[in-house]
């Protein structure tokens, strides 16, 4: 990692440009502290060189391309960003022939640090098991093989609790909550022109910021996301007040993976489990 | 939980069979306890996640969620929709406290008056055994 | 600001016998945007639908709730009496008070309470209606019938003679159904045939009806007035446009095998038509059991000697119509109405252990025994037992073999079983004054034009003895059967040595009515009979518009009603092809453009292909709604995330605004 893969990215994304195979190509550039990566719009050629590709990268920048329809574009991804070009190819909001994918396996990214790297690997790259880019039209570094599925201990403990526990759990949490809605922002999977949370009619979630709306919100948001999350985890991320949304996503994940045998954003065709059925499952429902 | 102890259940019926069901449930005189509060909606399959979370949001004890059988549907393919749907939701909510047994889904079919009013019966019971909803 | 009215029935004592309609009026009025509330004693009469005209122009109500029974009672009444008073029909709205509550809740206060509930989400929903206009759409004016058995061929013919285009689709080789296999009916002792064969001609010579044998409904696609039917139509191996029926082939075709038909009791070979006065009077091929099939098939590997290539028929047929060539096909016809006749099936004895499981020759059912009597059949009408071809003397009769039997899952009466066993003992008498009948039975039910007459009859002048009681066990004891019951009247077992015993077998749904409902969208119950839209006053229609019932496929049905229904359904039929245009249900869903992103969802879920693909004028690609193929089921609603695809009628709003009422106090 570190240099070689910068140049390497810095080359191919020169290449891009000068050809004008692309108008943008989105990577990552080192941020005012001189550190941490910050996302980056190159536009031309001659600033490739503020690209940069290192353990800070962890923003999912596919997120961007939202903002770049119609137009053709090359994106820096990791391995779990990769599988959000999927999830929005299958849900028509990008176009392939559109895109330029920039594939860079990841072997974890760190925790932020201001002024100073830090070493803490994040908690996210400790369940990765997509290392390697499913989708890339160039790919930088070599193939990992990926390990069996994720486990699911943090999952599986909470189902311990008793449910007045897990209730008192996800209350506190609710409290906690000011609705910034980073959490939405940062999401590839959340592009909705109007979220159903901002909607007045019908108002599905009350405008002010109490416990009972909070839960409200936390528990669609996640719904919303069931079958689709792609467990990149930049929603946990970027919350403020450190709500372990990655547990709500990743109980769904088990669930998806259980119930309908799918995993989200690994291909651009396999329909999402909630847009689709079987006649004869058995879900243990109704049964 | 009304002022004396008993669950409120909300009940939402498609039109076509389980509505139906509840129908011929009156027709037929199989009593069932009156907490449950029915609304109804053309197909499970139309039956919005956010309707039933908002329901345990605001408070509600429990919701029956009733459709056609299998294969039944009117429109041939809402109900199995519908049951994936409710899986998720269901594991999504009981993993946040509201216990699986709350949520209730039933294929009742047009001609299933008594099997309506059974349901509702267990379930009612099940829920007033289960006390109300401790935290929410 | 609405004015919403609320109506309260009280339905004669049926709901206010139970709910304080009082209370509920006065909690209505309470309520938010209630101008007014009102109690009837029937809401549904002329004076209560004129109390809601009146209340409409007098307190200038703009919606209306009618709390009284199931909307699916009266939904449709109240939203004319809406609309004669100026409103749009579809701000209306049904609060249930009497299926869901006064009949199933006792405890007056709860049921008071729950009562109130309901008009309070339905004053909530109902703030929330918008008018709503439906379309008009073309329709085409032809008719399927499904079934050709009486119940079909009356219905085909009475809409063919109405001037409309009927296809009458029949699964077996010739159309007459159950009643072909009759010999004569109750209570007039018609010969069966005698009056069905004019009618089945009737069908084939009809100039509007055309006649598919051997064909099955596969797929059904579309909506009232613009049905569109695959049918499948298997392989005939016969070209009926130059087969003149001459009989030939099926003279002299020597394989030999068990005839349908006659139910066991006799023969027919592999190229044949069902019986002598079969419609179309043209034979099939049976390919599994075709000589040159068999030849065909063969393979070295296989044990024997090569079977001979046969081809007698092909050989014989004067007019060269034998078509090894002919594959099955599947067609695709367009029809403005459906009738399913499918009628019924009779029970199968054999899970019937005390009655030898259908291994006694001589133990039959009483559809057997309507072969044995048949001047057509196997025995050209004379009785003869099937184990020795002598003549029955002694002849028990078991009442409810699968009917009236929670044992073998099938509650329900059969109706025909009492009337068609008196017939048999009457009839049986005639034919050889020596026979004796025993009948054990349940009951006699004999409600019916001259059917009481008729089952007295068997008695007093047949000399019928009439046993009330069950048969515990039957068994072979040399050439005679032991049957072993209990006349219950007098408490005593009876010990009769029968030569024949005659078991009156039930009705039963036919194979594949279930799958046929699921296709037309129709409900069926759980002994697979097809569930008409109401019992007792759309004895024909279905919940699927377009599509009507008729005959035994709905229930236990005896030859004159089924004809009575199949006429009725033709009259459902003949009215609506009558109409030059159809009103769709508005209640359809549409997309708000500005809030959709163009996922799709919707499509993928969507089982009508009713979503489209629209491009708006800044270039992005949304989804519209094809409101014609809408059937209005809403998965596309839930699908959407961003809520912009919503239901008329029953949208995100309206349903929020009930749950919000309920939940928030």
């Amino acid at each position: 990692m570190g240099e070689d893969f910068t140049q390497q990215i810095r080359d191919k994304a020169k290449e891009l440009l000068e050809n004008g195979a692309v108008e943008c190509v989105i990577g990552y550039e080192t941020g005012s502290d001189g550190v941490s990566a910050r996302p980056a719009f190159i536009y031309d050629a001659a600033e490739v060189d503020r690209l940069a590709f290192d353990n800070t990268c962890t923003h999912n920048l596919v997120k961007y391309l939202l903002d770049k329809k119609g137009k053709s574009t090359a994106v820096v991804v990791k391995g779990c960003d990769s599988r959000a070009l999927n999830l929005l190819l299958s849900e028509r909001q990008i176009q392939r022939d559109k895109v330029y994918v920039i594939g860079v396996v990841c072997p974890g990214v760190v925790e932020w640090g201001w002024n100073k790297r830090s070493e803490q690997l994040q908690k996210r790259c400790n369940w990765c098991r997509q290392h390697t880019p499913v989708v890339s039209d160039f790919a930088v570094g070599e193939p990992i093989t990926e390990e069996p599925p994720a486990e699911f201990a943090d999952v599986a403990e909470m189902a311990t609790k008793t449910a007045e526990d897990r209730a008192t759990f996800w209350r506190d949490q609710a409290e906690r909550c000011i609705r910034c809605y980073a959490c939405r922002q940062a999401c590839p999977g959340c592009y909705c022109i109007d979220c159903f949370v901002e909607l007045l009619d019908p108002e599905w979630v009350g405008i002010r910021i109490a416990p009972d709306e909070n839960w409200m919100w936390n528990t669609i948001r996640a719904y919303h996301l069931g079958g689709r999350c792609i467990s990149c985890n930049e929603c946990e991320r970027v919350c403020p007040v450190n709500i372990p949304l990655s547990l709500l996503n990743r109980k769904l994940e088990q669930e998806v993976l259980d119930l309908f045998d799918y995993k989200a954003g690994m291909s651009e065709d396999a329909p999402a489990p909630l847009i689709t059925f079987k006649k004869d499952e058995n879900l243990g429902i109704a049964e | 939980m009304s002022e004396d102890n008993s669950p409120l259940v909300i009940g939402f019926l498609c039109n076509w069979c389980s509505y139906a069901g509840a129908d011929m449930a009156g027709t037929s005189r199989q009593a069932y306890p009156p907490n449950i509060r029915i609304m109804r909606v053309p197909c499970s399959g139309r039956v919005d996640p956010l309707l039933i979370v908002k329901c345990f949001e605001e408070g509600a004890d429990a919701v029956l969620v009733a459709g056609c059988h299998p294969g039944d549907c009117h429109y041939t393919e809402g109900n199995y929709h519908g049951r994936r749907r409710f899986a998720l939701l269901r594991d999504l909510l009981d993993f946040m406290g509201i216990e699986k047994e709350r949520f209730r889904i039933e294929w009742i079919s047009a001609s299933e008056g008594k099997r309506f009013a059974k349901v509702v019966s267990e379930f009612t019971d099940e829920m007033t055994k289960l006390g109300p909803r401790k935290v929410g | 600001m609405s004015r919403i009215g609320v109506f309260v029935c009280h339905c004669g004592t049926n709901i206010g016998g139970i709910v304080n309609v009082p209370e509920v009026v006065e909690a209505a009025k309470a309520m938010p945007l209630v101008a007014y509330a009102d109690e009837n004693k029937y809401t549904c009469s002329e004076v209560g639908q004129g109390s809601i005209r009146d209340a409409i122009r007098e307190q200038k109500l703009d919606r209306v709730v009618v709390a009284a029974c199931s909307p699916r009672m009266h939904e449709n009444t109240f939203r004319k009496t809406v609309a004669t008073a100026g409103l749009n029909p579809y701000l209306l709205e049904i609060a249930n008070l009497r299926e869901h509550c006064s009949w199933v809740h006792s405890d007056s206060k709860k049921a008071t309470a729950k009562a109130i509930d309901h008009v309070r989400m339905a004053v909530a929903k109902v703030a929330r209606h918008e008018s709503l206009f439906p379309k008009q759409v073309g329709l085409t004016k032809r008719a399927l019938v499904i079934g050709g058995g009486i119940t079909g061929i009356q219905a085909a013919l009475d809409i063919a003679s109405a001037g409309h285009e009927v296809v009458l689709v029949e699964k077996e080789p010739s159309v007459g159904g159950r009643m072909s296999q009759l010999d004569k009916t109750f209570p007039t002792l018609d010969c069966s045939a005698c009056i069905l064969t004019p009618k089945m001609v009737d069908v084939a010579q009809h100039p509007n009806i055309t006649l598919l044998s051997y064909s099955e409904v596969k797929e059904v696609r579309g909506f009232v007035g613009n049905f569109e039917v695959d049918i499948l139509k298997k392989a005939k191996m016969v070209d009926h446009k130059t087969c003149t029926g001459c009989g030939t082939c099926w003279q002299k075709c020597p394989e030999k095998v068990t005839s349908e038909f006659d139910l066991g009791l006799g023969q027919r070979t592999a190229i044949y038509i069902p019986f002598a006065q079969a419609v179309p009077n043209k034979p099939v091929i049976d390919m599994e059991n075709c000589r040159y099939q068999k030849y065909l098939k063969w393979t070295q590997t296989e044990e024997g000697k090569k079977p001979p290539e046969c081809r007698i028929c092909e050989k014989l047929c004067p007019t060269k119509s034998i078509a090894w060539e002919q594959q099955e096909e599947i067609v695709t016809e367009k029809f403005g109405a459906l009738v399913v006749a499918t009628g019924f099936k009779t029970f199968d004895h054999s899970v019937y252990g005390e009655y030898g499981a259908g291994r006694y020759p001589d133990v039959i059912s009483s559809l057997q025994l309507e072969r044995l009597m048949s001047a057509a059949g196997p025995t050209e009408g004379e009785v003869l037992r099937p184990s020795d071809n002598t003549h029955p003397k002694n002849i028990v009769f078991i009442q409810c073999v699968g009917s009236r039997d929670d044992k073998v899952g099938r509650p329900y009466c059969s109706k025909v079983c009492c009337m068609y066993t008196a017939k048999h003992a009457i009839m049986l008498k005639e034919h050889d004054p020596e026979v004796q009948c025993y009948v054990f039975y349940i009951d006699i039910r004999a409600g019916g034009k001259d059917f009481e007459e008729f089952a007295r009859r068997a008695q007093d002048e047949s000399g019928a003895v009439y046993l009330r009681g069950r048969v515990s066990q039957i068994y072979q004891d040399g050439k005679t059967l032991k049957v072993l019951g209990e006349d219950s009247l007098i408490g005593r077992p009876v010990e009769i040595d029968a030569d024949l015993v005659v078991l009156a077998t039930g009705m039963e749904a036919s194979e594949d009515a279930d799958r046929l409902a699921q296709t037309l969208h129709i409900s069926y119950n759980i002994y697979n009979f097809l569930i008409e839209a109401h019992p007792k006053l759309r004895p024909v229609e279905t919940q699927t518009d377009g599509v009507f019932v008729a005959g035994a496929a709905v229930g236990p049905r005896d030859i004159p009603d089924c004809v009575a229904h199949g006429s009725a359904a033709a009259a459902k039929v003949i009215g609506l092809l009558s109409q030059d245009s159809l009103t769709t249900d508005p209640l359809t869903a549409i997309v708000a453009p500005m809030k959709c992103v163009g996922c799709f969802a919707c499509k993928a879920v969507c089982p009508f292909n009713a979503i489209e693909e629209q491009t708006t004028r800044d270039g992005r690609i949304i989804a519209s709604v094809n409101e014609s193929l809408c059937k209005g089921c809403g998965l596309c609603v839930v699908a959407c995330r961003p809520g912009a695809i919503n239901l008329r009628g029953f949208t995100n709003q309206q349903l929020l605004s009930e749950v919000m009422t309920l939940v928030r106090r």
